[in-house]
């Protein structure tokens, strides 16, 4: 068939344009693959010395392993955006938007992988940087897979795919499981009524969410869900948890956050606990009875928790604990900490760290730390309102023997990067429900709004960033998907569980600031919700893993791999 | 007491319908689709009753294709014990042939109460109780906005009715339709969700039961409601009593 004529008419077939070439996708994915292959290639060569990876020398490339990091979460992107197209397809579910999607997202993706990926706003890496040449794109300038780009980027293709999202057609989200259809469909009604109308005015007012919702968000058992059925919870695994996770955090980011408390500290446990710290914490944790706080960061120490300062000494039988720790979120209205504090002092580093079950009574607003030895003062914040962070000072608070995880010292930093796999797909999991929220207030806005004598989303440069949005959000999702499937098949997935945090945390800033933008001034009047979202979408590249540590760990994982 | 609940799937409250291009009816490919609110409210009361030991078992029936029987596994995570999906090939079903489906199963099934949906949003028929009622020569209580039992086995039936609330005694076994203000159904929490499917559905092919269920209408157009026009601002009210006289003509 003659390709070039069915590309400048209107009304081409996508369904049937890519499967018949779905060939040139496999192609295109299995030549990114080489290419990851001599990439990686470059830097173990570049950064080995006496046989192994030098941290110095990998500091002096960290813009370029970093830029190998995003090359490879766009490929590992895109292949799965490929699969899930291919999931559909074979399910009859793939709608026309599903396929519009593939070919943008392969488009674009290929494209900036050969022109440059803009890792932030300020840097872009270049394929020189990361060892691979402009020969090895030569594949894109052929035939089969040029035309496939240009008609991935044309203006034509974007417009169908917002026009089925005008008809309220968005894309599938690939769950291909009646369970957790009916998980997201529960949870997306639950967050229609019950979080939505409230959210703008719990943000404005820096309100927390109100008690009688989180007995609610309990009761539908958000914090059981993944806490082992012995242990009272529901045991349903990562993709149920990114499901009702994305469905919040569209809502509001604290409320998808809500859950992710439960979930550092119910794997905490899980993984490091004695069986009698499992058997006394976690049924309660799944419950919603117990809500606990993470207390690692401290004013000195933020990505490099190696060292921390904050001291446990044991007397007796007895632990007392000694430190300043920051940016505790529900530091108040919680139960149990999760403290991580240096118990050998001789060992530097990561080496010395203990982690400590810290139970404390549960603070309100106006008396927050109502516990001898412990004192703290609110954080004000931009966004992610609704829970409080605190800035907290630990005075000789005694701790028995028995509250240090798994009753051993020394361990603390590995518990902890135990639950880092399951952290970081629930983050990336809110981080598209945060995307999401900016794409559905965007859309709305522009479907109302006229300037000119015409609703603003006809205007290319108005579709173009919803299109976008839809897009990076779905190969987002995707990827996130991924990662909590290969943890449901406990295939290790630190790598892919990082990339994903990395693109998701990316798109739901980009996606917020683009949606504020397409509501001109409004979007910036703090009675307008676009205006949270942007405050809430930014804290999402700093938390559990800024952009460039988790780029850093990704890229240390794929060279070292 | 036994308690039938029947629900239908359809296209998703929220969801923007469109009609096909054919004009035979409207697109439902890759469209949401749920169960019809007013059935959820009939599921809500119907697991209630259940929760305050009025009614012994609950049974979900829905008529439709295997798609139904997402909806049915909706019911079930409310709160309902088991489900029937009588299946159906692709015809438009009519309130007449859904209601001699109702009877059949009835028949086979003797629920105290038949309780369903007012009207489904997609058709707006409301029909389907009034139909099965007089099929099965049940008492039917339609419109509830409230329902008790009473110690004698009667149910009392607050109906919303033109000019306000009337309420009635009815025997059981009955049928009952309904209403939107009868109660807020709730959410599906995960536990029950999980439980859900363990919970049967049994299938039943509507050709089995040998009934007429043909459709006795005929679609000839489907078409979108006309667009609503721009309205205009007056600026009071002498010129807006003109207007109705002289433009709208309405006095
Ligand atoms: C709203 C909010 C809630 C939080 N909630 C909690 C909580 O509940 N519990 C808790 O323990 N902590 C919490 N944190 C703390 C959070 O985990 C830290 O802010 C985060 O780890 C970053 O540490 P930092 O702020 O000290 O930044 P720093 O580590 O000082 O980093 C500053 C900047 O330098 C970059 N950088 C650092 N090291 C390198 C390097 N080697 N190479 C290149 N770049 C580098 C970082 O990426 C970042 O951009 C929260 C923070 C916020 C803002």
């Amino acid at each position: 068939m003659d390709s070039t004529v069915n590309i400048e008419s209107n009304h081409i077939n996508i369904k049937s344009f890519v499967d018949e070439r779905i060939k040139t996708f496999e192609l295109v994915l299995s030549e990114l693959e080489a290419m990851s292959k001599k990439s990686k290639d470059y830097f173990v060569k570049t950064l080995t010395k006496d046989n192994r990876i030098d941290n110095a020398l990998l500091e002096n490339y960290q813009f370029e392993s970093h830029g190998f990091a995003w090359f490879e979460t766009y490929r590992i992107g895109l292949r799965e955006t490929f699969n899930w197209l291919i999931r559909l397809k074979d399910s009859n579910k793939a709608a026309e938007i599903d396929y519009n999607i593939l070919l943008y997202s392969f488009a674009e993706y290929v494209s900036q992988m050969r022109d440059g990926i803009m890792i932030s706003q300020t840097e872009i890496v270049r394929l020189s940087d990361i060892g691979i040449t402009k020969n090895d794109f030569k594949f894109a300038d052929e035939p089969n897979v040029n035309e496939l780009i240009s008609f991935g980027l044309s203006n034509e293709l974007k417009k169908d795919i917002v026009n089925s999202l005008e008809n309220g057609i968005f894309p599938n989200l690939g769950l291909n499981d009646e369970t957790l259809e009916m998980i997201q469909d529960q949870f997306r009604k639950f967050t229609e009524e019950e979080i939505i109308p409230y959210a703008n005015e719990w943000h404005l007012k820096d309100d927390l969410i109100p008690d009688q919702t989180l007995e609610k968000m309990a009761e539908l058992g958000v914090f059981s869900i993944a806490i082992p059925e012995n242990y009272g919870g529901l045991g349903m695994g990562k993709i149920a948890m990114c499901v009702v996770t994305e469905e919040l955090s569209r809502g509001f980011l604290a409320a998808g956050s809500l859950g992710t408390r439960a979930e550092i500290a119910g794997e905490l446990i899980r993984l490091g606990g004695t069986e009698e710290q499992k058997k006394k914490y976690l049924p309660e944790i799944a419950s919603g009875n117990i809500l606990t706080t993470a207390v690692f960061t401290e004013p000195n120490t933020g990505s490099d928790l190696g060292s921390l300062a904050t001291r446990a000494t044991l007397n007796g039988s007895d632990y007392t604990i000694t430190g300043n720790k920051t940016w505790i979120t529900h530091g108040a209205r919680s139960d149990l900490m999760t403290v991580l504090a240096r118990t050998d002092l001789d060992k530097k580093g990561y080496k010395g760290l203990s982690m400590f079950l810290v139970e404390k009574p549960r603070g309100n607003c106006e008396n927050p730390f109502p516990m001898d030895g412990m004192s703290g003062s609110e954080i004000e914040v931009l966004g992610y309102r609704g829970m409080k962070e605190y800035e907290i000072a630990l005075d000789d608070i005694k701790v028995s023997k028995k509250q240090l995880l798994g009753e051993e010292e020394g361990n603390g930093f590995k518990q902890l990067m135990e639950t880092f796999e399951s952290a970081r797909i629930q983050t990336a999991a809110r981080a598209v429900g945060v995307a999401q929220n900016a794409l559905e207030l965007a859309l709305q806005y522009a479907k109302d709004r006229s300037q000119f004598g015409k609703q603003i989303i006809k205007f290319p440069r108005i579709f173009n960033k919803l299109a976008w949005m839809v897009m990076e959000i779905t190969v987002s999702r995707q990827i996130t998907l991924f990662s909590a499937r290969e943890k449901d098949n406990d295939v290790r997935c630190d790598i892919e569980a990082g990339m994903a945090k990395l693109l998701a945390a990316r798109v739901a800033w980009s996606s917020a600031d683009s949606a504020l933008q397409i509501h001109g001034g409004n979007g910036y009047a703090l009675e307008y919700p676009v205006s949270r979202v942007l405050c809430d979408s930014r804290i999402l590249n700093i938390f559990e893993g800024a952009a460039e540590i988790q780029a850093q760990i990704v890229a240390k994982g794929l060279i070292a791999r | 007491m036994k308690a039938l609940v029947c629900v239908k799937r359809v296209i998703d409250y929220n969801v923007k319908i469109r009609v096909k291009s054919d004009k035979t009816g409207v697109e439902t490919d890759n469209v949401k689709m749920s169960m019809n609110p007013f059935d959820e409210i009939a599921v809500e009361e119907a697991v209630r009753l259940k929760e305050n030991g009025l009614v012994s078992e609950i049974v979900i029936l829905s008529i439709g294709q295997d798609s139904s029987q997402e909806t049915i596994r909706t019911g079930l995570a409310m709160g309902a014990d088991r489900g029937i999906l009588v299946k159906v090939d692709d015809i438009l079903l009519e309130p007449l042939g859904v209601g001699k489906i109702i009877k059949e199963v009835c028949e086979k099934e003797n629920p105290e109460m038949i309780i369903m949906g007012k009207q489904a949003i997609d058709d707006d028929c409301n029909q389907t109780g009034q139909i099965v009622a007089t099929l099965t020569n049940y008492p039917q209580a339609t419109f509830a906005s409230e329902l008790k039992k009473n110690e004698d086995g009667t149910l009392n039936v607050t109906r919303e009715v033109d000019g306000g609330l009337e309420t009635i005694k009815v025997k059981i076994p009955c049928v009952v339709t309904t209403d939107l203000r009868l109660n807020e159904p709730r959410y599906a929490s995960l536990p029950n969700i999980m439980k859900a499917k363990q919970k049967k559905i049994e299938t039943i092919e509507s050709k089995d039961l040998n009934l007429d269920i043909s459709p006795r209408l005929e679609v000839l157009e489907v078409n979108d409601p006309p667009e609503r026009k721009a309205g205009i601002k007056v600026p009071d009210v002498s010129n807006l009593v003109e207007k109705l006289k002289n433009e709208a003509k309405v006095i």
